[in-house]
């Protein structure tokens, strides 16, 4: 490479510096773009869907009920039909639990034994009371809880989000 | 030239891979003096790489939200387009370089034709420049279906069509394009699969080989009209 004097640039150190620097810009354009969209998942939000469940009223007080439902999202560009579960316990008929149907344990459907008054898990022996606490077995939390409020009438929960146990 | 001498960590990558003359090679090689205007049609072949590379990072990236499918097809592009960060701006991106990669590719072989470039020795160059345009055509023609919209469906009806008038194989390419006797789900992957697999392996081979030739030959002189020449090799005239 022709070597510069001293205090002056030569028209090949001159135009290498305005390419390299063509070069940098769209590299910062196309890269940043490209970054944005491979990253955008990380912006989304989880979904804020409240799913009708049915009527309050039919949960007996006291006795933990399985309510099957039809859950329709968004999937990306799908819409789709997914059937899902949860165990609603009450005790008064204004104040709703629902749980996770799935042991926290390693995830099989557990069962309510009414003469027992406790949640079975039939894989391992996992043993939760009516609030969903551990009372015997290898699970390591409470069974895990969604959101759930009344309105008219009517069971909402938001099967998606996990809600933290207070 | 070289700096295998260089003690630093240049030194020690140039003196075990020799990049530095790789570099050298490609990029400090000498080209041919041309003035004003007509020096601006050497680069045609570096643009139509420069829209290459950029097809090839967009389309990597609206892979991950496609689906080549005719019940999702539609609506995957949708969202790409509505619903992921600078969604719409890549995939514009992707749309307008195809049709530009086709014009600088007719360009670019416009300007060695008319300069002469694909005379002895660099027939080659030419030759391989030839299946690249087959390539990029089948590029265009294969990505245009992916959409899977009404001008999506028509154009590639038409365009399977066209293949169906071959004389004798004409039915049997119809259908080989079409994977199948109808245009549909199978004609989709079958696209989907020559537009991302297929095609960019043969034409990442091609223009190696293209650009192989380039450096090997040189580039070309412009060329000089008879008169001018001739006074060249007569300077008496
Ligand atoms: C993907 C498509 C292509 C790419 C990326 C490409 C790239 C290039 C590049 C970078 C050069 C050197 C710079 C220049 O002369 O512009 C070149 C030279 C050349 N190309 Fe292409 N090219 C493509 C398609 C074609 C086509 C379609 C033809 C003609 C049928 C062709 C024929 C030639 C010839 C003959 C040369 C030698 C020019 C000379 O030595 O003066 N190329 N190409
Ligand atoms: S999965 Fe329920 S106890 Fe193991």
């Amino acid at each position: 490479m022709a070597q510069d004097r001293p205090g002056e640039v030569s028209r090949k150190t001159f135009l290498g510096i305005v390419t390299g620097g063509i070069v940098a810009a769209i590299g910062a354009v196309v890269g940043a773009t490209g970054l944005a969209y491979f990253a955008s998942p990380a912006f989304k939000s989880e979904s804020e869907d409240w799913v009708d469940i049915g009527p309050a009223s039919a949960i007996k007080h006291g006795v933990p009920t399985k309510v099957d439902f039809t859950q329709r999202r968004r999937d990306a560009w799908d819409v789709i039909e997914q059937r899902s579960s949860a165990w609603v316990v009450t005790s008064n008929g204004a104040d709703f639990t629902a749980f996770d149907p799935r042991c926290t344990h390693l995830g099989c459907p557990y069962r309510w034994d009414a003469d027992k008054k406790e949640f079975l898990c039939p894989c391992h022996g996992g043993v939760f009371n009516e609030q969903g606490q551990v009372v015997a077995g290898p699970p390591p939390r409470p069974l895990d809880r969604y959101f759930v409020k009344v309105e008219k009438g009517r069971l909402l929960i938001r099967p998606l989000v996990k809600r933290a146990i207070a | 030239m070289s700096a295998s001498n260089d003690g630093g960590p240049r030194g020690w990558l140039y003196e075990r891979t020799g990049v530095d003359r790789v570099w050298d090679a490609l990029f400090a090689r000498k080209v041919p003096e041309a003035q004003g205007w007509v020096s601006w049609l050497y680069t045609l072949g570096s643009a139509t790489l420069f829209v290459f590379v950029l097809q090839a990072v967009t389309g990597t990236l609206l892979a991950m939200n496609y689906v080549p499918s005719p019940d999702h097809a539609y609506d995957s592009v949708r969202y790409i387009n509505t619903s992921v960060v600078m969604g719409h701006y890549l995939r514009g991106l992707h749309h307008w370089g195809a049709s530009a990669m086709v014009v600088l590719v007719g360009l670019h072989m416009l300007r060695t034709y008319f300069m002469g470039a694909y005379k002895y020795p660099r027939e080659g160059t030419w030759m391989i420049g030839v299946l690249l345009l087959v390539v990029v055509i089948g590029f265009g023609f294969t990505g245009y279906l992916l959409p899977w919209d009404q001008k999506a469906y028509w154009a590639t009806m038409v365009g399977t069509n066209i293949a169906g008038q071959t004389p004798f194989i004409g039915p049997y390419l119809k259908k080989i394009f079409r994977g199948g006797p109808e245009m549909g789900a199978a004609t989709m992957t079958r696209f989907y699969a020559l537009h991302v697999l297929v095609l960019p392996a043969i034409v990442g081979a091609l223009i190696m080989g293209h650009l192989f030739l380039v450096v090997w030959h040189g580039i070309s002189e412009p060329p000089t009209r008879a008169a001018d020449a001739d006074a060249e090799k007569e300077p008496g005239r």
